[in-house]
């Protein structure tokens, strides 16, 4: 036991006396710092512009429950969009789909800047709107990419353990003792894997000490303990994965600079071609949906809607919306051209969601296949699990519209229900509205 | 001398079998990746085509409409793969790729690549410009590492330069032996382009471009290796102080410097950009608010023009006119709006085209996006041809709707497809480079200004005492 403590010991010193790897160290914990921060910053940013929304749809109710008093009150005319009337109403009901970030996201941004956070919904909305892009940024550095702690993590620490690695047995072998040492009572295996634990246990100490000031900051102690032990298994893993690696190429290696030069490609191989290569064939595979299905929903199939006969829409929407069927204006023998055209969302979002749910569809199996790939693409396996545990992937954003379908559901059940049953919104049936979307 | 040097040079790496089976391996990486990349980009361009005709047939089709319907209904415009793509595809995977032109809104491209599935990857596709920047580069730093190093190790150093070859030429011939290798996986890369590539002169300018900006940026990473390797006595610091500026270089400082140019010119967060330009938009004409103040106002100066009392005594559709002066407005508000984001990306591309003079890799990565026409400024182009399109349709709609035939208040009047049809198609002409190059003067001067430097070093700065 003695002489592997012994070997920590030296190995304590000879990283000590080595000024490049300090520096080394160093700067990697800059990085780290400064991952976190932009993660912090993004985290921020999100929370102040959802604050800013939520206190805009705040004064906005405030001014409609005014006027919902001075119409009561007869001190001002109805205007252009009836606020008694239940469309109008709703129309006038602050209902935005919020995608709160996770704490989490200091540590991942991941997918966060390609897609929206917010957005308005109304009963003529669609999952697939225009004002659910995502944030307005230089087209250029997106493409360059974030320096989060992901990105670090996933790309920078294999570099720091290349320059705290590449001459761990390497010098033995360029000076010519390697052999000398093999004669002290310990094999070639023991040694190396001693030596290569000392950095192991010090990369992920540094890690796990620099994460969690940035940790307490956002809550993620509070909020998202497990997602957090998440992570850290994670690290741990990967820094393993790493480690063992070079262990290898550092077992058989002929000197420091081989090692050298195969670690570096190893890392190339790896972080670059072949996640470049699984993204190049995936394209080939799954070339970009322009999403045509979603476009004719959208406008030539909203527009045969349009021009149908107003008692074909009436039959249409009792089909689709068989409660309807018990509602007051059903039970009429006369045909509402208003209630009818104030109805017509209901159809326009059947089509929506058929659409949305095809693009869906494809885009799953697009994942589907990038995830046969991810046992060869083992750095963007760990990527993808990060941006899980962060809700800043793929399917935080899925879930994210599922929440904004639903919304917009519910907009159109309560135009249809309120509409259909010819009721008149006051103040009252207002707040209760106000109610339904709250976040 | 130099010239038998070169060649000495070239005999050794074509003696050692692992260099040969390397270049093989590259040769056969590059075949395999240009040919990956043609057929994505021949994919994605037969599925654009394909969504522009379904788009097209549509329009071509329609019902009889009235125009300002024809307005709402819009059209759709795809943005096309660039130039050279199937080389680099830049930003294109990052942004949209479908853009709604409409009456009364100017909209933003929407539905990017990226946003439709998992990560796959943090450096973009394998594409041929993924294996000549980073890839190659790393090779040519091995190589000339190599280079030096053996004959330091083997004391070959010391016997040529007994024979009073000069040491600055010496290394100057074994870095342009080896940058000449590089050349040639580039040459060889840049062959096969052409060869699958079109035959315009745009297309072969670029090509030239690229060839060249490369070229100059192996030049730097080969004098800049040989120079490094030859000035330290350790090996081992050597290749570390390498692979480090490497790192650096490729991984580092262009994100770090990426991401501070967006701090020292923010850009406005959406909902502040929509939230001003709606109400800059609300100081215009409404076309859908009958009781638009401003409207009241076109409607005398139209009723004074044409000597009547009444909007349903003048020849014209008075609807059609407030539509455009609605339009003509907006697109004030638009301009205004995204003429200053887009200022604000230009000043962004600027900052970040100066750390070419501490990054030569972030000046040749903006060339070769820029000569491939996949950066940002292509984009741009796009955006703004896809809005002067859309200024003509709904002109061209709103004209029809005004002086077509029809009277005031006639919203159930309707033109048949035959107009629709002659409405010209968006057709998307890549600018050409030439007319395009002074936004890539920085890159450029850059890649000259370490050209300089880095032959600077090899003429002038080899520590004789250490290498030998």
């Amino acid at each position: 036991m003695s002489k592997y403590l012994d070997i920590l010991k030296f190995e304590f010193f000879h990283l000590i006396n080595s000024p490049y790897k300090i520096i080394s160290i160093v700067l990697y914990a800059i990085s780290i710092l400064y991952g976190c921060q932009t993660g912090y910053d993004l985290f921020k940013k999100h929370n102040i512009e959802i604050k800013s929304i939520n206190s805009k749809n705040a004064d906005f109710e405030k001014k409609m429950l005014v006027q919902y008093d001075e119409l009561e009150q007869g001190l001002i005319e109805k205007p252009r969009r009836d606020p008694t009337i239940p469309y109008w109403a709703i129309w006038n009901t602050p209902s935005y789909a919020l995608k709160s970030p996770s704490p989490m996201i200091v540590f991942s941004t991941g997918q966060a800047e390609q897609y929206g956070y917010y957005k308005k919904v109304t009963n003529w909305s669609t999952v697939f709107d225009n004002d659910l892009a995502e944030e307005i940024a230089n087209p250029e550095r997106l493409a360059l990419g974030t320096l989060d702690f992901s990105f670090v993590l996933l790309f920078l620490t294999p570099i720091l353990l290349i320059i705290l690695l590449f001459n761990i047995g390497g010098l033995e072998k360029d000076n010519g003792f390697d052999k000398l040492i093999y004669l002290n009572d310990i094999s070639k295996k023991s040694w190396l894997i001693t030596r290569f634990s000392y950095y192991f246990l010090v990369l992920f100490t540094l890690i796990c000490f620099l994460l969690i000031p940035y940790a307490v900051l956002s809550g993620v102690f509070t909020n998202e303990l497990m997602s957090f032990f998440t992570l850290m298994v994670l690290i741990f893993l990967y820094i393993f994965l790493w480690v063992s690696i070079f262990y290898f190429i550092n077992y058989w290696g002929k000197g420091s600079v081989d090692q050298a030069i195969k670690m570096i490609s190893v890392w190339v191989a790896l972080s670059i071609i072949m996640p470049g290569l699984f993204h190049q064939i995936t394209s080939i595979k799954f070339s970009t949906n322009y999403m045509v299905d979603y476009l004719d929903v959208a406008r030539d199939q909203r527009y045969e809607i349009f021009d149908m006969s107003t008692d074909t829409l009436q039959n249409e929407l009792l089909e689709s919306f068989p409660v309807l069927k018990s509602s007051v204006y059903a039970q009429d023998t006369t045909i509402n051209k208003g209630i009818i055209n104030r109805s017509i969302s209901g159809l326009v979002n059947i089509l929506n969601k058929k659409a949305a749910g095809k693009i869906e569809k494809e885009s799953e199996l697009k994942n589907n296949f990038v995830r046969s790939t991810l046992l060869l693409n083992p750095i963007m396996y760990f990527q993808n699990k990060i941006n899980e545990v962060s809700e800043a992937d793929y399917y935080a954003y899925r879930l994210y519209r599922e929440n904004i379908q639903n919304s917009i559901d519910k907009k159109i059940e309560l135009i249809l229900r309120d509409t259909w049953n010819k009721e008149e919104v006051d103040k009252e049936r207002y707040i209760e509205y106000l109610q339904e979307f709250k976040n | 001398m130099m010239i038998s040097i070169i060649l000495n040079e070239w005999k050794i790496l074509v003696r050692n079998r692992s260099i040969v089976y390397v270049s093989l391996v590259f040769m056969l990486s590059i075949i395999s990746v240009v040919w990956m990349g043609n057929l994505q980009s021949k994919n994605q361009s037969k599925a654009q085509i394909a969504a522009e005709k379904h788009i097209r047939a549509q329009w071509d089709n329609l019902e009889p409409m009235n125009p300002h319907r024809a307005a709402h209904y819009g059209v759709y415009v795809f943005k096309p793969i660039s130039i050279l793509n199937s080389l680099d595809d830049g930003v294109s995977s990052i942004t949209g790729n479908v853009l709604k032109l409409e009456g009364h809104v100017q909209n933003e491209i929407v539905h990017s690549e990226a946003s439709q599935s998992i990560t796959i990857s943090r450096f973009g596709k394998l594409k041929p410009s993924t294996i000549l920047q980073y890839m190659v580069p790393l090779f040519l730093i091995f190589l000339s590492f190599g280079s030096i190093s053996n004959d330091k190790e083997t004391g070959r150093l010391k016997l040529i330069a007994l024979q009073g070859v000069s040491l600055e030429k010496l290394v100057l011939s074994k870095s342009l032996s080896i940058w000449l290798y590089g050349l040639i996986l580039l040459i060889f890369s840049i062959l096969l382009q052409l060869f699958l590539g079109s035959s315009s002169a745009d297309f072969g300018t670029r090509i030239g471009f690229i060839l060249i900006s490369y070229g100059l940026y192996y030049f730097i990473v080969v004098c800049l290796s040989t120079y490094i390797s030859a000035s330290f006595k350790n090996n081992t610091s050597a290749i570390s102080l390498l692979l480090a500026t490497w790192i650096l270089w490729t991984i580092f400082l262009p994100k770090i410097w990426g991401n501070t140019v967006e701090k020292v010119h923010p850009l406005p967060s959406r909902q502040n950009f929509i939230s001003q330009m709606k109400e800059d938009r609300s100081k215009g004409i409404d076309g859908h608010n009958p009781t638009d103040e401003r409207r009241s106002k076109l409607k005398e100066e139209y009723l004074a023009r044409y000597n009547v009392d009444s909007l349903s005594q003048l020849p014209i559709n008075f609807d059609g006119i407030v539509m455009q002066a609605d339009e003509e407005y907006g697109n004030q508000v638009w301009d205004k709006h995204f003429g200053n984001n887009y200022l604000i990306y230009q000043k962004q591309k600027r900052l970040y085209q100066l750390s070419g003079l501490l990054n030569p890799f972030s000046s040749l990565q903006n060339l070769s996006m820029g000569f491939c026409g996949s950066d940002m400024i292509h984009h741009l182009d796009f955006l703004k041809k896809a809005e002067l399109y859309r200024r003509y349709l709904i002109k061209t709609l709103n004209d029809k709707h005004a002086h077509g035939g029809s009277k005031t208040g006639e919203w159930r009047w309707t033109v048949d497809n035959t107009f629709f049809r002659s409405v010209k198609t968006f057709e998307y002409q890549t600018m050409k480079i030439k007319d395009q190059i002074e936004n890539y003067y920085i890159d450029i001067l850059s890649l000259i200004v370490w050209v300089l430097f880095s032959g600077f070093l090899i003429r002038y700065k080899i520590k004789r005492d250490i290498i030998i």
